[in-house]
């Protein structure tokens, strides 16, 4: 993790594209194509996991938050990295507290932030 | 190689492409992506080099997938990759038959460029033991021992009897006639072991204090000098064949250890405490005559019944009639070939001389003939004279073409006799209904050597 350019403190942005750039070979198209696909399916599954948790869903939830564990490991948001982890864990084994709630607020407001970056880049 | 087929099987259509790109870096790699366990599976007739399995897919559960892989397509690698950091899935995904278990972390990518290299390697591998073994295969097969006469048939037939058994062989035949040849040919054609190692040892050729240790092993400290454990012959041909040529050179300590091995089926490295099992078939060679080695005392009785199994008796060349001719041919063809000569006619005077010597080293001697007159030949033809004999003791018809008095006729047989019989004057006198002491005396005028 490169906290020079990562840490909230030094700057604002919430991901970091280092890995996938590294993984891109400098391919900037492709960075560029990642990002699109980001955008264009993480928006719907954090509405899934939010309604999953609405209507109870545990198992819903858990599978949601599995499937886009990697995603946001390979984006490198690391500020909820750990949430996106109890919630993966909370759902699988049905357990719903105060803390899940809290990491799913956590998770809305950094990746909805995350989104008007990657938006604006 | 053409293209490395690769599958990912991921539902996370970003990593999927993340990885797809990743690895399309190699441009030898061809990567399809899947989003379902059945997509999957409809495509695996296209034969995929390698399968990338994410653990948790929406269909099918990955080991599900895993199982309807290695069930249809055995020989694909599949290696599953998942979110999950938990030992006991991967464990028992391993057991399944996954080649690797990679967890999506940040070092994922890496890992799955690893391990695609790893199997195209192993793949590489794989081919060319197999262009490697066919090779084998067909340089053993019986086409390549070649002649029609009927001894040499009769020895076809041994060898087709020999290769659907595990029976023991003993093949037996003067010097130079294809013992060796012989013993890969039962060897290479047995379903069984074929695909199992061929260990070929030379008793003659190992002086006797290493053939112990050359054959069953020895451990480390065993004795001065045994600073490393060593495999035994025995051990390494475990699951195939081994063949013991000059058996008749064993020293009779020795033999009494290799008979307990053969009906023990397992041998004790020296130094050793354990015994280790063997499952090696045994071929044997001699150009002895074992029987009179028995009779003389120089070979186990016990040993010799147990080693005989099924006899094969490779006939001396000068009883192959045209067997030289076809066998003459054979090896000029080879040897031109190899050193890009153009091609030579044998003519018919070559012929005739050729098959009036009494070949006393063989097919060996045949070979080297052969390619003697091929490099001496002018024009491309091989007359009588490019034919010369080098042989130690020359035929009968070169003898009697040297019209030597009686007395050196006599001398000359006496010789013979004497070098065959490993200057016995006992055994010699014998043989030719002779007084000792006639040859002793001929010895200490100079006139043979002992």
């Amino acid at each position: 993790m490169n906290w020079k350019f990562n840490h909230p403190i030094m700057s604002d942005k919430k991901y970091n594209l280092q890995q996938l750039e590294e993984l891109a070979g400098g391919n900037t198209d492709f960075v560029n194509s990642m990002v699109e696909t980001f955008l264009e399916y993480t928006p719907g599954q954090l509405q899934e996991m939010l309604n999953a948790h609405k209507e109870q869903k545990m198992d819903v939830l858990g599978a949601v938050a599995h499937k886009i564990k990697p995603n946001i490991d390979l984006f490198e948001i690391s500020e909820i990295r750990n949430d996106i982890r109890l919630i993966e864990e909370h759902g699988k084994n049905n357990l719903n507290t105060p803390e899940l709630k809290a990491s799913l607020d956590r998770l809305e407001v950094v990746l909805n932030k995350v989104f008007k970056q990657l938006e604006q880049r | 190689m053409n293209g490395f087929k690769i599958f990912i099987v991921d539902d996370n259509e970003l990593y999927a492409r993340a990885s797809q790109h990743h690895l399309s870096l190699n441009p030898d790699n061809e990567v399809e992506t899947f989003a379902t366990g059945k997509d999957c599976i409809s495509e695996l007739y296209t034969k995929p080099d390698m399968v990338f399995l994410d653990y948790s897919l929406p269909d099918v559960s990955g080991i599900e997938v895993l199982r309807k892989i290695k069930q249809s397509f055995p020989e694909i690698p599949v290696v599953i990759v998942s979110g999950q950091e938990d030992v006991s899935t991967a464990v028992e995904l391993l057991k399944e038959g996954a080649y690797d278990y990679i967890v999506k972390d940040e070092n994922a990518h890496e890992r799955m460029w690893k391990a695609t290299n790893n199997i195209k390697e192993n793949a590489e591998l794989r081919d060319e033991i197999d262009r490697l073994r066919e090779e084998v295969d067909h340089k053993y097969d019986f086409s390549n021992i070649k002649g029609n006469s009927t001894a040499i048939r009769r020895v076809y037939k041994l060898i087709e009897k020999a290769a659907q058994t595990n029976i023991t062989v003993s093949i037996t035949g003067e010097t130079g006639t294809g013992k060796e040849l012989v013993a890969k040919a039962i060897h290479y054609n047995s379903k069984n072991k074929k695909k199992n190692p061929f260990v070929a040892v030379n008793i003659a050729a190992i002086p006797r204090d290493l053939l112990e240790s050359e054959l069953f092993g020895h451990e480390k400290g065993a004795f001065t000098g045994a600073v490393n454990k060593r495999i035994g012959k025995f051990e390494e041909a475990n699951g195939g064949t081994i063949f013991l040529d000059e058996i008749g050179e064993m020293d009779m300590a020795l033999q009494a250890k290799l008979l307990r091995v053969l009906q023990e089926k397992e041998v004790t490295r020296i130094g050793g405490s354990g015994s280790i099992k063997i499952n090696a078939r045994v071929l044997v060679a001699t150009h002895k005559v074992m029987a009179e080695e028995v009779k003389n005392g120089n070979f186990r009785e016990d040993l010799y019944y147990r080693l005989l199994g099924l006899p094969i008796e490779l006939p001396p060349l000068r009883e192959r009639g045209n067997d030289i001719i076809i066998l003459g041919k054979h090896f000029l063809d080879e040897f031109i070939k190899e050193n890009e000569m153009p091609k030579v006619q044998l003519s018919p005077e070559a012929q005739k001389k050729m098959l009036n010597y009494h070949w006393p080293g063989n097919v060996r001697e045949l070979k080297a003939v052969m390619e003697l007159a091929a490099v001496m030949s002018d024009e491309q033809r091989i007359t009588e004279d490019d034919i010369n004999f080098n042989s130690t003791n020359s035929g009968l018809n070169d003898m009697i073409a040297k019209e030597l008095t009686l007395k050196d006729y006599t001398l000359k047989i006496i010789q013979h006799f004497l070098d065959k019989y490993e200057r016995n004057v006992v055994d010699v006198a014998r043989r030719l209904d002779i007084g000792k002491s006639t040859i002793y005396r001929m010895v200490k005028n100079n006139e043979l050597e002992i």
